[in-house]
């Protein structure tokens, strides 16, 4: 029983209990309800079990964010002190720089594509797995076990398989339906996108599949009956009583599909690496910042490109909550706003 | 409230609590070093070369009584990170003795106050027998910061038995007869030329070594000062790189090759699959770790790197690293005598030995009788000055900048006006 709960059947007890004593003495109207305080032991008890999570909250969020700010505004080198104040220069020079822009470019496609590719692919495959086939188990799991794999691992085995005499030439070669294959997956600009996107979607399509999967396990079983009494198809059902019900998971999976594209770092930086990453057209906007902070050993002006990644992030998540996340967030983080 | 759940708030509560005072002891310093105890970072891994460390501070701490050394080993891509926090921390956190890097890193560590002027302690031996150019990338404004001991030369590492399969009969001495080379072997069917490009620094030194013939020494220096390449050198190193890329004597793919572990650069080379590699002195002993048997490639040899025709710098001037200690600002007066023991002919014997570089001590050099070392030994004693590697001579946000703009010029993307600016943007970053 919830706190507010409580409080309200306490309420309806002294109510009840006051009319029925006739001694009843209304509150005035404009008197605050007035919450009563916590003992001692209680704030001792917040203390503690918050004390840490705060602690480690306050140490590793947000003072790096304040020093990231602050650290922003020098040219520092990481060495001593920071102590050459340059103003806005860092931030100036962020927005000069055109590999700056490439991988703002190149991780707003990937947020797209994502979401285009993914996205329906999830959708169709959960309904596909929702139905009783033969051997859905071991489908579920094939499905599910690359989300599991580590992105270094993954990176790993992609990076060895997508060489130019690796796995995946060998095997297209060995169909012989395309003759000797001898594509660049890594190196060529016009197609190490959509090898990325390859990647991407075999990673992280599992995950997508089981939140769809859950969100169909919600929708009662009872509106596809009055459907089909109302003499609709198996499509006509999908379209009209499926897809609308499952709105809510489809938003709450692609925050967090638009959030993981927007801090890619890790499966790119191992397939590709910070150079060819650049050359081949993968860079991403995480990845401009580790170049230009650790990479590079130019701690102030990677301060500044964080902030920026900060705000551009904080921006999309902001906004998409506001308008894209209201109806499904009503009440909770959206109320008051 | 059920039993049950005030047990589980306790027990909460008791975990929270100590999950608060952890969290305030994690903020103590755990430094423990005092006057006697000197603390030692450096990049070794187990084998020959941390027996050697061990040995030598044994040495020491016999010669200097109730004086011990704390040596603290951690991966060479962990150690950057590590010491610059650590010297943020000052005495506190700092190690006593630790690996220089040498120009740009030791360049801002002198500004920020942090490393120790050895000038003035330097032995007699350290400042007789010690390789004279050995000590450009360990100084700054003509003071002394750190004792090398060992260079590590870059050059052409080859296979013996590719260049005999493709009828080479005697290794290039200039850009012609490698490219000539290079299509005797393309005729046999074998990859000339390994380069790891997917890390970028592999295509960069590529650049480096048009710039060492191109450029004169003067230039070179003088670029570290301004980070501008403004020097007409830079453009025809590139046009020089530029005309030699055009030949394509690389292997497949290598955008997505690395320089290291497998399917990498000095895998090809490794497994015979390429005959060359440019590259430093780190790369015999790579190449060892990736071969079926992970011993030594038993036909691999050495060339300098190639002369240029109108060049403005030496045609046998050589590029490198070297393995050099500094003591911090915060070590005791001691830890100097620790750098002087390493400069010693007798240690720096041992240290060839144990970590296969090519000793700084010029009287070590005359006991080198491994034929690979001997020829990159060689190649040092020929150069009339040795340069450090572009990159750490003018800082890790350059040599970022020039690893990216390179490799646009390998994959015909960028061009050589675009290493320039690339470079001179760099420059203002930090």
């Amino acid at each position: 029983m919830s706190e507010s709960q409580v409080a309200l059947t306490q309420e309806s007890l002294d109510g009840a209990r006051g009319a029925g004593a006739g001694t009843h003495v209304p509150a005035p109207v404009s008197r605050k309800a007035r919450r009563p305080r916590a003992s001692w032991r209680e704030r001792l008890e917040i203390t503690l079990l918050a004390g840490p999570a705060i602690v480690v909250f306050v140490a590793f969020v947000i003072v790096p964010v304040v020093m990231a700010v602050y650290y922003g505004f020098y040219r520092w080198t990481g060495d001593g002190p920071p102590t050459d104040w340059v103003g806005l220069q860092n931030y100036k020079l962020i927005f000069q720089d055109p590999v700056f822009f490439s991988a703002v470019k190149h991780s707003f496609a990937i947020v797209g594509l994502s979401l285009v590719i993914q996205g329906p692919l999830a959708v169709g495959l959960a309904l596909l797995l929702n139905r009783k086939i033969r051997g859905r188990s071991i489908i579920r799991v094939l499905v599910f076990a690359p989300w599991v794999v580590s992105e270094v691992v993954a990176g790993m085995g992609w990076n060895e398989m997508l060489q130019a005499d690796g796995a995946l030439n060998h095997m297209l070669t060995g169909l012989h339906i395309f003759g000797t294959v001898s594509i660049d997956w890594i190196g060529d600009s016009h197609v190490a996108i959509w090898t990325l996107m390859m990647v991407l979607t075999w990673k992280y399509l599992g995950f997508a599949i089981i939140l769809m999967m859950a969100g169909l396990q919600n929708i009662p079983e009872e509106l596809f009956e009055a459907a089909r009494v109302d003499g609709a198809s198996y499509w006509q059902a999908q379209r009209y009583v499926t897809v609308p019900l499952l709105g809510p998971t489809i938003r709450i999976w692609a925050f967090l599909s638009i959030i993981g594209s927007l801090q890619l770092f890790d499966l790119v930086w191992v397939i590709w690496g910070s150079t060819s990453s650049q050359v081949a057209g993968t860079s991403t906007m995480a990845m401009y910042m580790r170049d230009n902070g650790l990479g590079s050993g130019t701690w102030g002006y990677g301060s500044a490109v964080a902030v920026v990644l900060f705000g551009i992030s904080l921006v999309v998540a902001v906004a998409y909550q506001r308008f894209v996340l209201r109806r499904d967030l009503s009440g909770a983080i959206t109320e008051g706003a | 409230m059920s039993l049950i759940s005030r047990k589980v708030r306790r027990a909460a509560t008791a975990v929270g609590a100590v999950s608060l005072l952890l969290s305030a002891a994690a903020c103590s310093n755990n430094n423990s070093s005092d006057a006697h105890t000197l603390t030692m970072w450096t990049n070794v891994s187990p084998g020959p070369g941390l027996d050697y460390l061990n040995n030598t501070i044994k040495t020491f701490e016999s010669q200097h009584s109730g004086y011990t050394i704390k040596l603290k080993t951690m991966a060479d891509t962990d150690l950057d990170g590590a010491l610059q926090t650590a010297m943020q921390g000052g005495a506190s956190t700092a190690p006593d003795i630790y690996l220089q890097r040498g120009g740009g890193k030791l360049k801002a560590q002198v500004q920020a106050g942090q490393v120790a002027d050895i000038s003035g302690s330097l032995s007699a031996q350290a400042k007789q027998d010690i390789v004279a150019s050995s000590y450009g990338p360990e100084q700054v404004d003509g003071k002394t910061y750190a004792v090398p001991v060992a260079i590590q030369p870059g050059g052409f590492f080859y296979s013996k038995n590719l260049f005999k399969q493709a009828g080479i009969t005697s290794v290039p001495t200039t850009v012609a007869q490698l490219e000539a080379a290079d299509a005797k072997l393309k005729g046999k069917g074998i990859t000339p030329i390994a380069v790891g490009a997917k890390d970028g620094w592999p295509a960069a030194h590529w650049y480096y070594w048009f710039a060492l013939r191109d450029c004169s020494q003067g230039v070179l220096n003088s670029t570290a000062q301004s980070l501008k390449f403004t020097d007409a050198c830079w453009t025809k190193a590139g046009d020089d790189l530029k005309a030699f890329i055009a030949t394509n004597p690389w292997e497949k793919g290598y955008i997505g090759i690395g320089q290291q572990g497998a399917g990498s650069s000095a895998a090809l080379m490794a497994n015979h699959k390429a005959s060359m590699e440019l590259m430093g002195g780190w790369d015999p002993g790579v190449i060892a770790g990736l071969t079926p048997n992970k011993k030594p490639l038993p036909d691999l040899s050495f060339f300098p790197m190639v002369q240029v025709p109108g060049g403005k710098g030496s045609p046998t001037a050589t590029m490198g690293g070297v393995d050099a200690y500094s003591c911090s600002k915060w070590a005791p007066s001691v830890c100097t005598d620790f750098l002087n023991l390493l400069a010693t002919t007798a240690q720096q014997t041992a240290y060839s030995k144990a970590f296969q570089t090519v000793p700084a001590n010029t009287q070590s050099q005359k006991t080198v009788t491994d034929p690979l070392l001997k020829a990159e030994t060689a190649s040092v004693a020929k150069a009339p000055y040795v340069s450090f590697w572009l990159d750490s001579l003018y800082g890790q946000n350059v040599g970022t900048a020039l690893n990216t703009s390179v490799v646009n010029l390998f994959t015909g993307k960028g061009t050589v006006a675009d290493i320039i600016s690339t470079v001179n943007a760099a420059g203002a970053k930090g």
